[in-house]
């Protein structure tokens, strides 16, 4: 290996050499971020083929629009929500969701959901992947990144109400299959 | 111990062999061509090019205006005299008269502004004179009367005829027809 391939650029002159569009740059923040991302582009894709496309979809945006990145928050999160606003423009393509009337859904608590933390993390995610699109989404949106009903709604072209009825359903379905797994599992 | 929500945060997967060719590939087909200093020197082609065209559009506007001018000739600019001024209104005061008259006698007779009146159009009515006496008239001739005592518009040469055939017909107690050649010519002898 020569000496130049072992050095590893620091995140400023990383974003600076994508700047410059320096492929060799752009290659190293590929490697830097690709499995963090595709791991995001797997938890909002139905299938694997669908997380490729996100995965190239959204990387050309980070080196179209890395000019814009103004230095002042976390670069990883930058770059993350590029990944997840491709994820979801992907989604509103596939899915149509529709404006439900609003009902008091049974909230379900986080902590009945907390038996998600004894399970691997492989078995949560495909626990989450047999959600629904529309859930699935919402959920990702919310529980995992932390996003506001309101920014949920924006994101998705949805009502406020829609988002929180949508998550209360997810979490319910959420709870029948960690049920189900459970009950597998102590037989 | 990690919660699921951080496990799901921090799930990695190893992208997919080939990803980064393909995202190579795409970069390079979006790739745009820079010339260097182009950016900046557009700015300037670009505002350049605009004062340039508003200059051409000024100047050609500029010429055509001065154009005009000079080609109108000074004898064709009406000099409004006011010896002529009485006459062409005169003459436009006739022109407007001859309009109306044309159609007063165009209307047909059941349509005339006094016949309009009667259930069943009439050729001639009788009206009575400042005097009391009947006098009989066309329905036509009556129209015409009507219509020269109108203000607006201002008929003065109709309206000094029409006086003129008020007073000669009201001298008689019988008034000439259209249709009368020797009443038309008795009346035009009277008027003489």
């Amino acid at each position: 290996m020569t000496e130049k391939s072992n050095h590893i650029p620091s995140e400023s002159d990383l974003i600076q050499g994508c700047i410059d569009e320096d492929r060799q740059m752009q290659e190293s923040l590929y490697n830097r971020f690709s499995s963090k991302m595709y791991g995001v582009c797997l938890r909002y894709a139905g299938n694997s083929e669908d997380a490729n496309d996100i995965l190239q979809e959204g990387f050309i945006k980070v080196f179209k629009n890395i000019s814009k990145f103004r230095r002042e928050g976390s670069f990883e999160g930058w770059v993350r929500r590029i990944f997840v606003n491709t994820a979801i423009e992907q989604f509103r393509k596939k899915v149509k969701l529709y404006n439900v009337t609003e009902v008091q859904e049974n909230t379900i608590e986080d902590k009945e959901l907390d038996a998600l933390d004894l399970l691997a993390t492989k078995d949560i995610i495909n626990i989450v992947n047999e959600l629904s699109p529309g859930y699935k989404a919402v959920f990702n949106l919310h529980v995992v990144e932390g996003y506001s009903h309101k920014e949920i709604a924006d994101l998705l072209g949805i009502t406020e109400g829609t988002s929180k009825s949508q998550l209360a359903r997810a979490k319910g379905v959420l709870k029948k299959f960690i049920e189900t797994r459970l009950n597998k599992t102590s037989k | 111990m990690e919660n699921f929500k951080d496990k799901l945060y921090h799930y990695q997967a190893p992208p997919p062999e080939g990803a980064w060719n393909k995202i190579s590939a795409g970069l390079d087909d979006q790739k745009v061509i820079k010339i260097p200093g182009l950016r900046s020197k557009s700015k300037f082609l670009f505002y350049g090019m605009t004062a340039a065209a508003s200059l051409i559009i000024i100047l050609i506007s500029t010429f055509l205006f001065n154009r005009n001018k000079e080609i109108k000739p000074v004898a064709e600019v009406p000099v409004v005299k006011t010896d002529n001024l009485a006459s062409q209104k005169e003459k436009d005061s006739i022109e407007l008269n001859k309009q109306i008259l044309e159609t007063i006698i165009q209307t047909p007779p059941d349509k005339k502004l006094l016949a309009s009146n009667f259930k069943k159009p009439k050729k001639y009515l009788t009206i009575a004179g400042p005097e009391g006496q009947p006098v009989k008239i066309s329905t036509k001739a009556a129209t015409l009367i009507v219509s020269a005592d109108d203000e607006y518009p201002p008929k003065p040469v109709w309206n000094k005829k029409i006086e003129k055939w008020k007073q000669i017909m009201l001298s008689s107690t019988t008034s000439p027809t259209a249709t009368n050649l020797v009443d038309i010519l008795q009346l035009a002898s009277s008027n003489d």
